[in-house]
């Protein structure tokens, strides 16, 4: 009994320690932030980090004079996609069917878990290795897997990083860049059992390819997730940079990848402008290393087995809402995050979500069909950074407006209201503004109440109760003796 | 019920109750697809040659070695190549020239290139160099283009060897990405786009080469229309 005891101790600590990234538990984004604000170290390896790729990026987007018009088709090509979406994934299920691939339909996250630890349990499967995919820690997939006996092996360096030093991820496409080189040092000498590893990035990348190089050559079953599915021919393909995904794409005999509904294209020749935003947009880069694209099962080679997962889970409450619709041309290349002045302080964990910056703003709420994470809408100065940036033209501050004006119709049905001062306060404002003779009145007041607090210097520098809000900041002008109305209705008096 | 099924109805309905079911025919929807805008850079404007010096340039930034020759130079540009790396162990795909393996030219001691035809990933893994042509490359962002033919190989044998040899016709060469769609006749089943050494900069954004595919990749480009 005694020793249970501990271990809930020690599990309640390591749960304060580790960043939620769950939606449905995670604290909202200003308290959530508070703790990686006072992290100088975090922030300073993001600001860094950001840095880098921000400067990159520009360099690479400024040396293409068609950048805009290739941004004006990337985004029709996926508007196209969405308001047809349900002939082109029809499509994309036939063809890929006919090149030898199963697809499956996943309503939700744990429909999706269920289907895929089906697919591993058919294998016999109680190890799988995967190449990095933001859909699977959506639905929360590794900690599912290993509950029910599969053990996981991440195979991008960021999420090696992240898994063994069980952290979590706080960006899209450079997970671990909250990470700096000395902790990844302690991270892989403490689990891998290196003595003397260096920190130089090289040493560090070396441990990591002779980790995972038995792994690749042994593991016969793989988990990928997708950058685009091609609804014309049924192929699939993934954007990646180290080649642990073309090891996952052609040593195993099982492959399963995971995928959410919008990602798909209407035809294969789509790819000539998806693939010039993409690496230029994520990582600064011409083109990345590598990028594959394969149709159902080749004969003789890569897996002879090959399923689809088409995953839901709320994209489809997206579609048909006008302004929201957007969101799902997502193509996940976190230039929107890199752009922002907010992500820039806070670094991703505060999102509370997998998804965070300016698109996990807009992107969480909706998947969570508004039921949590209604704080992140309001994470943002709406200074469009994000929309300047978006390779498919999502107009992020509309749709973070379209969204807060959701979040407070959802506030104004709350009995708490009634109990919230600012809330009471625009109440009795509203009734106040709205009659002449009450406003002056009130002004009256409010000069008489505000003088006590009026200091000889003419300011006022501290406010009781609600006020102190104000004053805590910011010191406040006394008012004047007469309103400017009063001065007039005077002034014409004496005129007369 | 089937819950497989069920899953599928379910996020298809959804689908159709949001977005309406537009019920166009295919002659409809390939209409409506081709008025979506095309106006970025689909030709590439540059002369052949300087065609040819960006796709050169761009590979170097890479951190890839680029060698020239002319159609007849090949086999002992390639020999040359090879005595420079120190490598001996080769593989090459079933479809690759006999040119390029003509002992003669090669007088390279220990050196051994194995064909595949279905070699194990084990006996792949022991190979220190790999040696393929390729479909296509891309003079704008240094890509060179793999449909795995004959003459490209498996996808897993240009992956696993640290050494990576592949030879670009200078007529396979085309400006624009947009201009490597276009040769695609048909869209190809297995496509792998490399663009440089495989590479990451996970770690505080510092490019490191060689993660897991080859940490070198060296490319020759065969001058002249030579077949």
């Amino acid at each position: 009994m005694r020793a249970v005891a501990e271990h809930e101790v020690l599990a309640e600590h390591e749960v304060i320690d580790r960043p939620i990234l769950d939606p449905a538990l995670a604290p909202p984004f200003p308290v959530a932030a508070l703790p990686v604000l006072r992290n100088l170290q975090l922030r300073r390896n993001v600001a860094h980090a950001i840095d880098v790729i921000q400067a990159k990026r520009a360099r690479l987007v400024a040396e293409k004079p068609d950048w805009q018009a290739l941004r004006a088709s990337a985004s029709r090509i996926k508007d196209e996609a969405l308001q047809n979406l349900g002939a082109y994934l029809e499509q994309f299920e036939a063809r890929c069917a006919a090149a030898g691939g199963t697809v499956h339909w996943a309503s939700d996250a744990a429909d999706a878990r269920r289907i895929i630890l089906e697919l591993l349990r058919e294998e016999k499967a109680d190890e799988v290795i995967k190449i990095k995919t933001m859909t699977s820690a959506e639905i929360q997939l590794n900690p599912f897997l290993e509950a029910n006996g599969v053990r996981t092996y991440e195979t991008d360096l960021a999420e090696i990083i992240l898994q063994l030093g069980e952290g979590e991820p706080s960006h899209i496409v450079v997970s671990a860049l909250h990470v700096n080189r000395s902790q990844v040092r302690e991270i892989f000498a403490r689990r891998m059992g290196i003595e003397n590893l260096s920190d130089e990035p090289e040493a560090l990348t070396a441990a990591a390819r002779n980790y995972l190089r038995q792994k690749f050559l042994s593991v016969p079953t793989a988990i990928s997730g997708a950058n685009f599915l091609i609804a014309e021919t049924g192929s699939v393909a993934v954007v990646e940079s180290e080649g642990n995904g073309r090891m996952c794409l052609t040593l195993p005999r099982t492959m399963i990848t995971l995928a959410g509904i919008e990602k798909v294209l209407p035809r294969f020749a789509d790819l000539e402008v998806m693939l010039q935003l993409l690496a230029r947009s994520a990582t600064g880069e011409r083109m990345n290393p590598y990028t594959s694209l394969w149709t159902g099962v080749t004969p003789g080679d890569g897996p002879q087995k090959f399923h689809v997962v088409l995953l839901d889970n709320g994209r489809s409450s997206i579609l048909g809402r006008k302004t929201e619709q957007q969101t799902l041309r997502c193509i996940r290349c976190a230039a929107c995050m890199n752009a922002c002045p907010v992500y820039r302080q806070t670094g991703g964990h505060a999102y509370g979500s997998v998804y965070p910056g300016p698109i996990g703003a807009i992107l969480t709420p909706q998947l969570e069909q508004m039921r949590h994470a209604q704080s992140l809408p309001f994470a943002s100065s709406l200074c469009g950074a994000c929309y300047e940036v978006c390779p498919v033209k999502i107009n992020i501050p509309e749709v973070l407006l379209e969204l807060r004006a959701r979040v407070t119709d959802q506030e104004r049905k709350q009995v708490s209201r009634f109990f919230d001062s600012l809330y009471l306060g625009l109440r009795a404002a509203n009734v106040i503004f709205s009659r002449a003779w009450l406003f002056h009145a009130a002004q009256r007041m409010g000069r008489t109440a505000l003088r006590f607090f009026t200091r000889k210097d003419g300011w006022i520098h501290a406010l009781p109760g609600i006020g102190a809000k104000w004053t805590q900041t910011r010191d406040l002008r006394g008012l004047p003796k007469q309103t400017f109305h009063d001065w007039w209705t005077d002034r014409q008096r004496r005129t007369k | 019920m089937n819950p497989v099924i069920s899953s599928r109805q379910q996020v298809l309905g959804r689908i159709r109750a949001a977005t309406g079911n537009p019920a166009a025919t295919a002659g409809e929807a390939a209409q409506r697809y081709g008025r979506l805008p095309r106006d970025y850079q689909i030709r590439g404007k540059l002369p052949v040659r300087a065609c040819q010096e960006l796709f050169i340039g761009r590979l170097r930034e890479y951190d890839a070695e680029v060698a020239e020759c002319a159609p007849d130079e090949l086999p002992a540009t390639i020999a040359a190549q090879i005595e420079a790396s120190g490598k001996r162990r080769f593989i090459a795909p079933s479809g690759v020239p006999n040119a390029w393996l003509v002992p003669a030219a090669w007088q390279i001691t220990g050196f051994e290139c194995d064909i595949d035809h279905g070699l194990t990933a084990t006996e792949i893994e022991k190979a220190e160099g790999v040696m393929t042509a390729c479909f296509c490359g891309v003079a704008d962002s240094g890509t060179i283009v793999l449909h795995h033919s004959a003459t490209e190989g498996r996808r897993v044998i240009t992956l696993l060897p640290d050494w990576y040899l592949c030879v670009v016709r200078a007529s396979q060469i085309v400006e624009t990405l947009p201009e490597y769609f276009d040769r695609c006749k048909e869209p190809p089943a297995l496509v792998t786009w490399i663009s440089g050494p495989s590479a990451t900069a996970d770690i505080e954004m510092t490019r490191i080469k060689g993660v897991h595919g080859p940490r070198f990749l060296n490319v020759i480009v065969v001058r002249g229309t030579g077949t």
